[in-house]
């Protein structure tokens, strides 16, 4: 099983990662992540929001209220100067643990 | 189509936060559901089923709130047991300890439990045990309105009891052991009519309030978002 501190990791990389491409509301975020990653990162209203205040609380994000072509109101979500600095240290640490991981893997089976 | 603005206000009652946050809140977590709904319409679900899997796609509301809490609050887990636990523990406590004041100075007469040789040992009032369940509900009542799941609102209304609980559990037990020269037969009945007095008996009556509160509470709660969808 995962662990609760590399879930919310990994988590925490991929928001970052999509609003680095451009600044999403929090359905679209989920969906867009969920498609990316082919289903294997599907976020429930549990998982997503209270990551995103917390994110938010950081200052690695920023939301804001936006209305959309069909008059929708919509809390938008954009990637914070302070955000931006801590993805890539994240896709570091992400990069070397996976790695190394293939490493041990690759090791345990020779 | 459901009112998910007003889904989401039901489930999410007691969040911790000030009302135009809250507000905030629901709209967002409204807009996410409407926005998921209206996507598995499109794909071709019939309407209960796109309800019914937005519904499942949302996780537990519970563990959503107290989340959000800690997210937006910057409170952590210790915050929540604080006003989830013991200040309704502690409050339950105090009015029950009045209320026996109460009972003592004003009620009537109390029953009298005595050893063989006329020693009281125990004095039961019952018109306390009749108002304790106030106690209890208030207990549960304030625990289930800062978030507190079913074991910790529970725990909240019987929570006078249990500081009596771990005495008689333990402390007469151990003394016991100890202490060789009281007769063991005598011990064993004060234990026992002790332990009715002041553990069963109130907590009993408290855990009637609390249960009594839990079940008005779930039950307003279910059928508010029964009748949204």
């Amino acid at each position: 099983m995962i662990g609760l501190g590399i879930k919310r990791g990994t988590a925490e990389l991929a928001v970052l990662s999509v609003l680095q491409e451009r600044p999403l509301h929090g359905y679209e975020l989920a969906r867009r992540i969920e498609q990316q990653t082919n289903g294997a990162l599907r976020f429930t209203l549990a998982a997503l929001y209270p990551m995103l205040y917390r994110m938010e609380q950081q200052r690695w994000i920023r939301g804001s209220w936006e209305t959309s072509a069909n008059g929708r109101k919509r809390r938008c979500y954009r990637l914070t100067p302070l955000g931006k600095r801590k993805l890539s240290p994240l896709q570091r640490e992400w990069a070397e643990l996976f790695r190394a991981l293939r490493q041990l893997t690759k090791v345990t089976h020779a | 189509m459901p009112d998910w603005q007003e889904l989401v206000r039901q489930r999410l009652p007691g969040l911790a936060l000030d009302a135009k946050d809250r507000d905030n809140v629901h709209a967002e977590l409204a807009a996410h559901l409407e926005e998921s709904y209206e996507t598995l319409r499109e794909e071709g679900l019939a309407d209960h089923e796109a309800i019914q899997r937005t519904l499942a796609r949302s996780g537990d509301w519970k563990d959503l709130q107290r989340k959000i809490d800690s997210a937006r609050t910057g409170k952590d887990t210790m915050t929540n047991r604080v006003t989830q636990l013991w200040l309704p523990g502690l409050l339950t406590f105090a009015l029950s300890m009045g209320l026996l004041a109460i009972a003592q100075k004003f009620g009537p007469r109390p029953i009298v439990l005595e050893l063989g040789k006329g020693t009281p040992i125990l004095m039961l009032y019952p018109s306390w045990l009749m108002i304790l369940p106030l106690a209890g509900a208030l207990g549960a009542y304030l625990s289930k309105r800062a978030g507190g799941s079913v074991p910790m609102v529970l725990v909240s209304s019987v929570f006078p009891v249990l500081p009596y609980a771990v005495i008689f559990m333990i402390a007469i037990p151990v003394g016991l052991v100890i202490e060789h020269a009281v007769a063991h037969n005598i011990a064993t009945a004060a234990f026992l009519s002790l332990s009715l007095g002041w553990v069963l008996a109130p907590g009993i009556t408290l855990l009637a309030g609390g249960l009594s509160t839990q079940f008005l509470l779930s039950r307003r709660s279910s059928t508010h978002s029964a009748s949204m969808i």
